[in-house]
């Protein structure tokens, strides 16, 4: 398998008055193409951290990350906009959809900032959301659908713009056991399918236990790294 | 352009997420525009009627005099009626009317009252659309022509000669050797005009104006009135070609204090403009802040999924061109109702306001009106420039750090 990305020796410190919090404290790790992974650990371990950095969100205090064989320290903030917008799938804990959207604009967005034709990138919403099965609800806006819903419709929103990972920070955090499972089952299912990596961000032992390559952090370094037989 | 077409509808939407604040930008707006735009004509027609008035008392657009005429304004400094090139000029389409006048100092003398005034001999048909006389007969009649030896008086001058229209009274003026002549006259007519009119003038005809200064084809002035179509400024320049010897002036030079009064009016109606251009640019980026603010998580997200920090200026501010333009529109649209229906005029007599018009020389009716190009200028320097207030939002949200906004409340 490729490597798609690659963290070497990532140190995050942050300065909280005359403190500094380190966050990350030499990391390094790789993703291959393909993997469904988590990183896991306490509160203030890092994870998130680690997550923003690879998704660009947030530079490191010193290391490198390479998405895709591109260094992000190289990049200029436009176009680490454009490797986010092309390469790169988002699902937050919360606050995912753009509320003046309806459900299928909300999974068009990333293909029609990418200049996807209408009836291609409509085409293709369509078959995202008969895949996480929200069909029926085009039309709904975010306020008129359910938590868990709305974590289906930011999946099939990363998925649209053909990232190369898609990076999920707590997805499952504000959903119920039962919603909790099925985002879990669908990841799971479209990671398969479509070969895209998957990187969750958790302490959700459920979550964990979902995926093949668990990464354990502590006090910001990497403790555990384990993968499950295929 | 593809951007332009993704953004303008999303814009849009943004909008009208809170519909009372939208509206309340969009109330400011409107009545902002709609008080520039009206005011702006009020004012022009309030400047407009007082030009019109100082032009009709007795100044025209233009005058022509002998050199010296301006300094000592007797009928030694007379000059010749035109003729040849000047004439030609006179008559030609650079000039819509002209009037021929004798116009010195002289004395008034009723039985009980002695009295000094400007002596205006003219040829009443001649000032027809150049002064006030003949529009403004209160009692009697007008001058029938240049060779009427009648006078007519102004009203409150009649009251101080306490004389009337049928009396006579005695002129009294230096003629062209510098001697004090004198004649009776009767009074033919008494005329209503702003108070320094009435008191200065007693108007006869031309013809025995000259015959009582003992000159033969003399003039003391010409007044000049341009066709409106005409730029004042090219009349003079031919005149002034024509007649080297004689002293050609516009009404700007020969009544600084009128011009003053009307740059000064101008002036106003750009200071109102700005005022309102502030306030509706304080109101618009005040509320376009706090959608800003309220959004924060948003372009967080925006952000995050990648979208580049000049779509989200881009966005911000096309949410101001929507606004903004609905607002001038709406703004516009009123101010165009709003003045077509003050057009048949605003009768400041009506409004108690008379005396005050009077007493500045300004018109007792206002006739608002748009002018066009400066209605057009207005509407799209006051949305361009708004537009551009937005920027400063469009560049805070553009400036937000992702992570912070997406965990900011």
């Amino acid at each position: 398998m490729s490597v798609i990305v690659e963290c070497r020796n990532l140190v995050k410190d942050y300065q909280q008055g005359e403190t500094v919090v380190e966050a990350l404290r030499g990391v390094s790790v790789s993703f291959e193409k393909g993997e469904f992974v988590s990183i896991s650990g306490p509160s203030g371990s890092g994870k998130s951290t680690l997550l923003h950095i690879i998704g660009s969100l947030e530079q490191p205090t010193s290391g490198e990350v390479l998405v895709d064989g591109i260094s992000l320290s190289s990049e200029s903030k436009r176009e680490l906009a454009d490797m986010r917008l092309n390469r790169i799938g988002f699902v937050f804990q919360a606050y995912n959809l753009l509320p003046v959207l309806t459900v299928l604009e909300n999974v068009e967005f990333i293909s029609q900032l990418q200049g996807v034709d209408t009836a291609t990138r409509r085409g293709q919403a369509r078959k995202l959301l008969d895949e996480v099965g929200l069909n029926g609800l085009e039309d709904r806006l975010p306020a008129q659908i359910s938590g868990g819903q709305q974590q289906r419709v930011a999946v099939a929103r990363a998925l649209a713009g053909n990232p190369a990972i898609v990076l999920a920070d707590e997805p499952t955090a504000n959903l119920d056991s039962k919603n909790s499972d099925e985002l879990l089952a669908l990841m799971s299912k479209l990671n398969r399918e479509s070969g895209v990596t998957f990187i969750v961000a958790t302490h959700d032992p459920r979550v964990i236990a979902h995926t093949r390559r668990q990464i354990t952090l502590t006090d910001g370094q990497v403790t555990t790294d384990q993968r499950q037989a295929a | 352009m593809n951007m332009l077409r993704l953004l303008f509808p999303f814009a849009w939407r943004n909008l009208w997420r809170n519909r009372r604040r939208t509206l309340i930008t969009l109330l400011v707006v409107s009545i902002g525009v709609w008080s520039i735009l009206t005011f702006n004509s009020v004012i022009r027609a309030w400047a407009d009627g007082s030009l019109a008035s100082s032009l009709k008392n007795m100044t025209a657009e233009a005058q022509i005099h002998a050199r010296g005429y301006l300094d000592q304004p007797d009928i030694a400094h007379s000059f010749a009626k035109p003729s040849g090139n000047l004439e030609k000029v006179l008559d030609g389409p650079l000039v819509a009317h002209w009037a021929p006048r004798i116009r010195v100092p002289a004395i008034v003398q009723s039985e009980y009252e002695t009295l000094p005034v400007t002596l205006a001999g003219i040829d009443p048909g001649r000032e027809v659309g150049v002064s006030f006389i003949g529009e403004a007969m209160a009692e009697g009649r007008n001058l029938d022509d240049a060779s009427d030896a009648g006078v007519l008086l102004g009203r409150h001058l009649a009251t101080r000669l306490k004389t009337e229209v049928g009396k006579r009274i005695v002129i009294m003026a230096n003629d062209a050797n510098g001697r004090l002549v004198e004649r009776g006259a009767r009074v033919e007519g008494i005329f209503a005009a702003s108070s320094e009119m009435e008191d200065q003038f007693v108007f006869t005809g031309l013809l025995p104006a000259r015959k009582l200064l003992h000159v033969q084809q003399q003039l003391s002035e010409i007044a000049v009135m341009t066709p409106q179509d005409i730029p004042l400024a090219k009349a003079l320049a031919a005149m002034q070609n024509t007649a080297p010897g004689l002293d050609i002036e516009g009404w700007a030079t020969l009544q600084p204090m009128t011009r003053g009064i009307h740059d000064l009016t101008n002036g106003f109606i750009y200071i109102w403009l700005w005022v309102m251009f502030v306030l509706i640019a304080i109101g618009v980026v005040n509320t376009q802040l706090m959608a800003v603010f309220e959004r924060t998580r948003e372009f967080g997200l925006l952000q995050a999924l990648g979208f580049r920090p000049s779509w989200i200026v881009l966005e911000v501010m096309l949410e101001a061109v929507q606004i903004i333009g609905l607002g001038v529109l709406v703004g516009a649209i009123g101010a165009l109702m709003t003045v077509t229906a003050l057009s048949g005029g605003i009768s400041l007599s009506g409004l108690g306001l008379s005396a005050g018009a009077d007493f500045l020389g300004v018109t007792r009716v206002l006739y608002p009106r748009l002018d066009v190009s400066e209605f057009f200028v207005t509407v799209v320097v006051i949305w361009g420039l708004g537009v551009l207030t937005v920027l400063w939002p469009a560049r805070r949200a553009a400036g937000f750090d992702a992570i912070e906004a997406m965990h900011s409340n």
